[in-house]
């Protein structure tokens, strides 16, 4: 077996032939939203492996602030992030990152989300300001997302309309629903965030 | 020096934490930490990372165990991540150990392309790829 003794970083594999030892171009996606609100049973749905916990550190910054002269709090946390993994092809490999869910707090994710090829905010509509925080990020970071309504018991209990009024998120912004347990419902809800990505990269 | 060792049942004070190991991760990292407000980038989460042939036949040789468990998890190629998570080890420590495995020739590290999630042609492949995925009843996307 033949091993890369000093790979120069940013060699990917994309063009080389892989002979076993040579690893798959790693691409990842940002699975956000509130706590509880899905966010692992998706990224389980379609994972090829039960989706694994690490810690990693966030930067969180004290939000609900009302006096805006004040400084907001900025401390490293380690915080539990759930994640799992698709084997495209043997050259291709797709991560899901859950992000850590917490309420009155925003996170800075950079960490995780540097190099990811999109985001998917998920969202219930009985508790629709749990998502604030992640859609103002990807809106501030311009990373292409897609807000998916996780439609609990295959009810949504609101009009999508509303939903997008409620949010404040521009016309250009996917919005879907979809169904966190279900494999097909996840890759549609994925490809939606994918579709908006490659349209947004095609303009630029 | 097996980290997963438990402590004796007096220790046991905060009911389901997981014992702490007994090599502390500052003292495999010299101190080092990686990412957070440390000035160095930190290397992506997903970087893929493969044990070199130097870093197999040098199993024996590693003065610490989490050294040598990085090594052998890595005979398959591995995100950072996964590491940190088979391993029960913080990210920004299996950062920098890795990262000093690799300058020892111990483990090959692939960092992925940068502006790859820009690239149309990644996207596509990724589109591609996922519409091939079959739901739970085995049909695949329309393209």
């Amino acid at each position: 077996m033949v091993f890369e003794t000093s790979p120069t970083p940013g060699a990917g594999s994309v063009n080389d032939e892989a002979q076993g030892t040579q690893p798959p171009l790693p691409v990842k996606m940002v699975i956000a939203g509130g706590f509880g609100v899905g966010k692992t049973t998706t990224v389980g749905a379609i994972s090829e492996i039960e989706p694994l916990t690490t810690e990693a550190s966030i930067t969180s910054v004290a939000a609900g602030v009302d006096d805006l002269s004040h400084t907001p709090e900025k401390m490293t946390t380690t915080v539990a992030m759930d994640f799992g993994c698709v084997t495209l092809d043997p050259t291709l490999k797709l991560y899901l990152f859950g992000t850590p869910g917490q309420e009155r707090f925003g996170f800075m994710w950079d960490d995780l989300v540097d190099g990811a090829l999109g985001g998917l905010v998920i969202v219930d509509t009985r508790r629709l300001d749990d998502c604030y925080a992640a859609v103002d990020y990807f809106e501030h970071r311009q990373i292409p997302f897609a807000v998916a309504v996780n439609a609990f018991d295959g009810k949504v209990e609101h009009d999508l309309n509303d939903v997008r009024w409620a949010l404040d998120v521009a016309d250009h912004v996917p919005l879907t629903v979809f169904d966190a347990r279900e494999r097909g419902s996840v890759r549609d809800a994925l490809l939606v965030v994918l579709e908006h990505a490659l349209a947004t990269a095609e303009r630029r | 020096m097996t980290a997963g060792e438990p402590p004796a049942a007096d220790d046991v004070v905060w009911g389901p934490e997981p014992p702490a190991p007994l090599v502390r991760p500052f003292l495999l990292t010299a101190g080092r930490i990686a990412g957070g407000d440390s000035l160095v980038p930190p290397i992506p989460i997903e970087t893929q990372v493969i044990a070199t042939d130097v870093g197999l036949a040098t199993l024996d040789a590693f003065a610490f165990d989490q050294h040598r468990d990085i090594i052998m998890i890595c005979r398959q190629p591995q995100s950072l991540a996964e590491i940190a998570a088979k391993l029960r080890m913080h990210l920004n420590v299996i950062r920098v150990l890795a990262d000093d495995l690799r300058s020892d020739g111990q483990l090959a590290l692939y960092v992925p392309q940068n502006g790859s999630a820009r690239d149309t042609s990644v996207l596509r492949r990724v589109i591609d790829g996922l519409r091939d995925i079959p739901d739970s009843r085995g049909r695949v996307r329309e393209r």
